[in-house]
Formats: C-alpha cells, sequence, structure tokens
C-alpha cells in the first residue's frame, strides 16, 4: 500500500497498480480479478511512465 | 545552543577519563562557513576540538552501525530516534553507547543562506537567534528561523528521546507546523504534474550517493544500486535509473525515517529529495499512526501484523 | 603569441560567426549555481561565476557514455558484434573554462594519451575541443591553485587564454587552434598587451590565500606515509559517497558495462568512484580495499603521493576546491595534504604497510 502510494505520488495513475490476494484453491475469484484488472488498465491506456527501452546516455 | 559546547566537552571529557567509552563521536570546526566534521575524541585532551553549533546537522548516528567500542554519541533530537531503529535493528546495542542528549533549536541550512546574499560568503556568525553572514563586501543578518534547514521547519521532536546526559534544558517543541504540507502540494497535483514535478527535481543527480551514505538507515552490505546479478537498476545517467534510484532507497527507509536532513544536506548539487520520504512518513502516521524511533519498547509498524492494519487496497 | 581586444560589444557578434565552426558551451546558470551547457542560438556564456559546480571534464568525458551496440537478434546479419556507436565529434568550443579546469584536462590526457594505450572517446572529443579559458580575477577562498601547479591566469591546456578588463577582453591566443577560432570569430583587433596580462596575473596570484605544502611529498618513503597514524582521524568523517570523485577535474575512472533490453544491448561506460566500496571487490568476492579508511587513504595517496612519483608533474591536483566545498563532511584535502607533507618531513621510520 505504501509502495502503490508513492508510486502514484510520483506520477503513475491511480489504478494502474493493483493488489490482490488469491489462494491457489480460489479459481473463480482469480478469473474474475484478471478480467477486472486486465480491463482497467486498458482502460487507462499503454504504460508511459517509468518505462525504460534503453539507458539514454551520451 | 553555542552553551552547549562547553557541556558537552565536559561530559565527554568525563566518560572518557573514567573509561565508560572508548571514544566520543561528536564534531569539530570545519575549514569552510557552515560546516564541521564528524570527528572522534579518544582521550581527555582531545574533547577541545569538539564543538557544537548550528552547523551539527549531519546525522551522528550514521557512525555507529556495526561498531564494536564503547562510543559515546552526541545526538540531538532526530539522531536519538536513529539511535532507537539502530537498536531494534541490531546494528549497535544499547549497552555500547553512551547517548549525550542535545535539546536542538534547528540546524541552519548553508544553500539557503548562500541563495540569499550575493558573493562568496567567508564568515558565518551564530549569535543566539541572529546568524551573521559576512562576504568580501556585504554583511547581512538573518533570524534563525528564516534560514532553517527544511526538515527543522517542520521538526516536532526537537528533544532526544533516548538519552544518558543531556546538555541542556529541554526545548519547546514546535506544536503549529503543517508536517507534510510540501507533500499535500504535490498531491494536489494531476498525474502529468507529478512525474514533471520529479523529472525536474531529479535532473541534475550525478548518482554520487551521498544522500544514501548520509542516512543511518542505509547500511546494507550491498546496497541494491550495487548490484549486477541481478541488476535492479541501472548505473547511468539515464533518467529513468536515476528516479528509480531514489523512490527505491526512500522505500526502503518507509517506516524507518526520521526526517534528519541528512541526506538533503550532504546532496552537492542541492536535490531536495526527502519529499519521498516525507510522503512515506506522511502514510506512516496516516494509515499506521506510526512515527519511527520514538520507542525503544515498540517494534516497528511495518514490523507486525495487527488485525487492524489498513487493507482497502487489496481485492 | 598573439593577444588581440574584443569589445564585448562585438561579443555576441563574434560568438554568432562563431556557430557557423563550432558547437558553443559555456557556463550558465543553473539554479544556485553555474554549469557548463550547450549554448543554444541565441544564449550567450554567463562570466558571472567563481568556477561551476562540476568541471570541465563532463565535456570531453561524460559521465555515462555509449561505447559499442550489439544485437543479439540471432537472425539479425551482425548479431553477437560490437558495433561502434555513431558520435558527433564536431567541433566545439568550450568558452569560460577557468584555468584549474584546463590544467586539469591536461593532467588526464598523460593517463588517457600514452604511448602503450590510447582512450579513443576522450581523446576524440579532446581533439574536436577548443578551450577558451577566462582568468580568475576574484579566486575563492578555496581555491588554492598557485600552490597546485596552476594559477588564475595559468595558460596550460588552453587554446586562448581571456582577460576581463571591463567593457573589453583580452584573449591571448596561445595555440594554433586558438589563433583559428579567434580569426572565426573576427576578433583581430591586435592589442600590445602582454605587460597588462602580466601585471594582472600577478594582482590575481596574490589574492589566493589558501596554499598547500607539497615539497616533501616526492621525496616521502610511500610506505611510512601510507602505515602513518592520521589516517584514522581523516577518514573518520568519510562517507564514501562519490562526490568528491565526481565533482574533481583530475579524477579519471570508469567502469564498463552492458545493458542488453531484449535483444538489444549496448556497452556504456559510467564515472566510478574510489571512495564506492565495491571500487576494488574482485570476481572471487575479495575486496582489497574494503574499509573506509583503506578507501580514503587510497584517494589521498594517489593524488599527492602516487601519481607525483609516476608522473613527475606535481601533485594531481588543481587546488580548483570543489572537493572541499562539496564533500557533505568537510574532509579537506588541504588539510590531509599538509599532514602528508609535514609527516614526511619527520624522521619517521619506515613502517610496514598496513
Amino acid at each position: 500500500m505504501l509502495f502503490n502510494n508513492l508510486m502514484e505520488f510520483m506520477g503513475i495513475e491511480p489504478g494502474r497498480i493493483q493488489f490482490s490476494w488469491i489462494s491457489s484453491a480460489e479459481s473463480t475469484k482469480f478469473v474474475e480479478v484478471v478480467n477486472e484488472v486486465t480491463a482497467e488498465i486498458k482502460a487507462l491506456g499503454p504504460n508511459m511512465r517509468f518505462v525504460k527501452e534503453k539507458a539514454k546516455v551520451a | 545552543m553555542l552553551e552547549y559546547n562547553d557541556k558537552i566537552k565536559e561530559i565527554a571529557g568525563r566518560l572518557l577519563k573514567d573509561c565508560s567509552v572508548e571514544m566520543v563521536i561528536g564534531f569539530r570546526k570545519g575549514t569552510v562557513p557552515m560546516m564541521n566534521e564528524p570527528h572522534f575524541a579518544k582521550t581527555p585532551a582531545d574533547v577541545e576540538d569538539l564543538v557544537w553549533d548550528s552547523n551539527c546537522g549531519i546525522n551522528l548516528a550514521n557512525y555507529l552501525t556495526d561498531r564494536k567500542e564503547k562510543i559515546g554519541i552526541v545526538a540531538k533530537g532526530c539522531d536519538s530516534r536513529n539511535i532507537v531503529t539502530h537498536i531494534q535493528e541490531n546494528k549497535i546495542k544499547r549497552e555500547q553507547i553512551v547517548i549525550i542528549g542535545v535539546p536542538c533549536q534547528g540546524m541552519i541550512d548553508k544553500r539557503r543562506i548562500t541563495a540569499m546574499v550575493k558573493g562568496e560568503i567567508q564568515e558565518v556568525v551564530e549569535n543566539g537567534d541572529k546568524i551573521t553572514v559576512k562576504g568580501h563586501d556585504f554583511e547581512e543578518t538573518f533570524a534563525k528561523q528564516e534560514v532553517l534547514q527544511m526538515n527543522c521547519t517542520v521538526c516536532q521532536h526537537r528533544n532526544p528521546v533516548i538519552h544518558d546526559e543531556l546538555v541542556g534544558e529541554p526545548v519547546a517543541e514546535q506544536t503549529d507546523v503543517d508536517r507534510y504540507a510540501d507533500v499535500k502540494a504535490i498531491e494536489a497535483m494531476n498525474p502529468e504534474d507529478r512525474w514533471a514535478f520529479f523529472d525536474d527535481l531529479f535532473k541534475s543527480c550525478i548518482r554520487c550517493y551521498a544522500c544514501k551514505n548520509a542516512c543511518p538507515l542505509c547500511y546494507c552490505p550491498t546496497c541494491f544500486v550495487d548490484e549486477s546479478k541481478p541488476q535492479w537498476v541501472g548505473k547511468s545517467q539515464d533518467a529513468l535509473d536515476i528516479k528509480t534510484f531514489h523512490f527505491l532507497r526512500a522505500y526502503h527507509c518507509a517506516g524507518r525515517c526520521t526526517d534528519c536532513g541528512a541526506c538533503e544536506r550532504a546532496c552537492p548539487v542541492g536535490i531536495n529529495m526527502r519529499i519521498l520520504t516525507k510522503k512515506l512518513e506522511m502514510d506512516g502516521k496516516e494509515l499506521f499512526d506510526w512515527e519511527a524511533g520514538l520507542d525503544l519498547d515498540v517494534r516497528p509498524a511495518l514490523d507486525v501484523y495487527q488485525p487492524n492494519d489498513p487493507d482497502v487496497f487489496i481485492k | 603569441m598573439k593577444i588581440v581586444q574584443i569589445d564585448k560589444k562585438d561579443w555576441g557578434a563574434g560568438l554568432k560567426k562563431l556557430r557557423d565552426a563550432f558547437r558553443l558551451v559555456g557556463p550558465v546558470r543553473d539554479g544556485d549555481y553555474h554549469s557548463f551547457k550547450e549554448l543554444d542560438q541565441g544564449t550567450e556564456p554567463d562570466f558571472e561565476f567563481s568556477n561551476t559546480r562540476l568541471s570541465v571534464k563532463e565535456i570531453i568525458y561524460p559521465q555515462s557514455e555509449d561505447l559499442f551496440e550489439f544485437s543479439l537478434d540471432q537472425s539479425s546479419e551482425d548479431h553477437d558484434q560490437m558495433r561502434e556507436v555513431a558520435k558527433d565529434y564536431s567541433p566545439r568550443a568550450v568558452l569560460g573554462l577557468r584555468p584549474c579546469d584546463a590544467k586539469a584536462v591536461e593532467l588526464v590526457k598523460l593517463n588517457f594519451d600514452t604511448d602503450e594505450y590510447k582512450d579513443p572517446y576522450w581523446l576524440n572529443l579532446y581533439q574536436a575541443t577548443t578551450f577558451v579559458g577566462l582568468a580568475c580575477d576574484r579566486p575563492c577562498s578555496t581555491c588554492f591553485c598557485t600552490t597546485a601547479g596552476c594559477g588564475p591566469y595559468h595558460e596550460e591546456g588552453l587554446d586562448v587564454l581571456l582577460v576581463d578588463e571591463g567593457p573589453t577582453y583580452l584573449a591571448k591566443a596561445l595555440t594554433a587552434k586558438g589563433e583559428a577560432l579567434l580569426t572565426a570569430a573576427g576578433w583581430e583587433t591586435a592589442a600590445e598587451a602582454e605587460a597588462v596580462i602580466v601585471e594582472k596575473r600577478a594582482a590575481a596570484e596574490a589574492l589566493i590565500l589558501s596554499k598547500v605544502a607539497t615539497d616533501k611529498l616526492q621525496e616521502a618513503d610511500t610506505l611510512a606515509l601510507h602505515g602513518a597514524d592520521f589516517w584514522e582521524d581523516v577518514s573518520f568523517a568519510c562517507i564514501n559517497c562519490g562526490t568528491c570523485t565526481y565533482v574533481c577535474p583530475t579524477c579519471w575512472c570508469f567502469d564498463i558495462q552492458d545493458e542488453v533490453h531484449g535483444t538489444q544491448g549496448k556497452r556504456m561506460r559510467n564515472w566510478d568512484s574510489c571512495m564506492f566500496p565495491i571500487f576494488t571487490v574482485h570476481t572471487t568476492g575479495h575486496n582489497p580495499r574494503d574499509t573506509k579508511l583503506q578507501r580514503v587513504r587510497q584517494r589521498f595517496m594517489h593524488k599527492l603521493k602516487y601519481f607525483v612519483d609516476k608522473y613527475d608533474q606535481g601533485i594531481m591536483c588543481v587546488g580548483c576546491g570543489r572537493c572541499v566545498r562539496q564533500c557533505p563532511v568537510n574532509i579537506d584535502i588541504r588539510r590531509v595534504c599538509d599532514l602528508m607533507n609535514s609527516y614526511a618531513a619527520s624522521d619517521a621510520c619506515a613502517v610496514e604497510g598496513s
């Protein structure tokens, strides 16, 4: 939670980082959460923050 | 605070004379204005070098880590809280140290002062609440309140929370301060502006690690920035790697930082990176009602599980 | 070599002409201090400063620099081959560096340009650069250049020396490169001003009040210095950050490393610091300098003893004072130098290196 708050504080859009506690016996919940998170992140669009492809140096 | 000078020397001399400690860690006068150098005294004669004034912002708890001797240490409010954390994290034993507590009235900020005058500063004289700054062709006097280190302006723990000796009467704690004004200002921004703010904040960082090394909390034998298998963060001047270093270091201090300001003070390019640890400190207070290093007998909030720990963030 | 006089009214026009031949770099105000930056169109260098926060070394020796690129994509024709990175070595002129920084470049050159080995990256940038220095008339209290092998009007390492005369600059061409630059700018009004420069030089040198003693360093016994008893006191405050090494114009150490992303990679180098704990770590895990004392001692021994012995060109320090001003814990090389110099002067017997 502190980490999520720190990331949002620095400019990651709220909702881009999500947490869930799912036991291996909770397959239904797993499916639900995956679908939900996928939809929510897709709605936010591609992530532009904290993306490093190649170090930008001299 | 200059009146503490004699008391510190007296206590240090006494501790060394009767061998209660093998060394006393304090400060000696610096060679440039507004600086003092961390210094140890090992004999009663050495204590004459010890000084105390408003340029003692460096956190001396940083010099205790993993030492084996019996040590006398001069500690202001924030330093003493770091000593508590150090003991709880097994970096020093309580029995090893004699804490010479200093009720602190704030440290002055050399960068702030330098920006307020025009020309090279040759001497800074402290007289109670007045700070007189002298240069080649100027002399200006400021009220100490105008030139305090930023963390001192919002400090609410000026008196040592743990001590064996006290060099003066406890001072009144500041009450009317908004500790998190800076944090709230960022929180009022939208994500784009926040990202731009941090871009700008870290643009001068040269990865010298003065902030990390001045911090008493940063004592890992191998810091994450030095790892290469796996490499958590790049070592170059890539802007993203720089940001990552800073937020990850701040995150390692979550629940432990006492806002002593040593990091900002040490930075050679004047980056105000405290904003990150301040955010974590605010969350610690609001979510866990936790402040680091206040009580030796209470395990830190992030160390223990309480049934009422906030968990709204988990699906 | 010739001296020209530049009316400050003609300064801007001259800079404009220079842009036809050079990329211009100079000090600009950067927050509370000055930094060397590339000057875009219309920006003039700001000479209202004592010295820049970081030295000129970052201009010819960037802190992070690409060396090679490579592809790991097996279907690519040149996979697993190191390719040179396209670099821009077009001519550039640094306007307004101080003589201490210029001397420092020459000291670094002793290391990067030898008969056995030449650093192509450093040399290419060095050779592409024309150094136009600005003499110091108001040195800082932490400057000790006159006892560190240079001075406020020192000419080593410079192609042109600018002297501020109020409404004009005097520009002394020191090399062919320097002359070429003055011609390119159209600054050609000759001046008989050697005497003026000599006088101003003496006045500036007299203002340098901070001095170090280095006369006994070369003859000192290395092991005796190494085993001296003052290192514990000197090194105690050190927090082993890289500030001193990064702001120092004569420090040159770097670390080479690869970074790979997917199938594309690059090999780059970054400034490294002997202050960092892992600087000397071996692949076995052994670290010959794993204590702070050993590292701090090493740095001062290198600057003030090993370099002196190896190159016979004085100390590896130009007295710019940056480390003194910037060290977060106020470790002062001037104090250490005097400790080392006077230790050598005593009759201490050689002790076994510790």
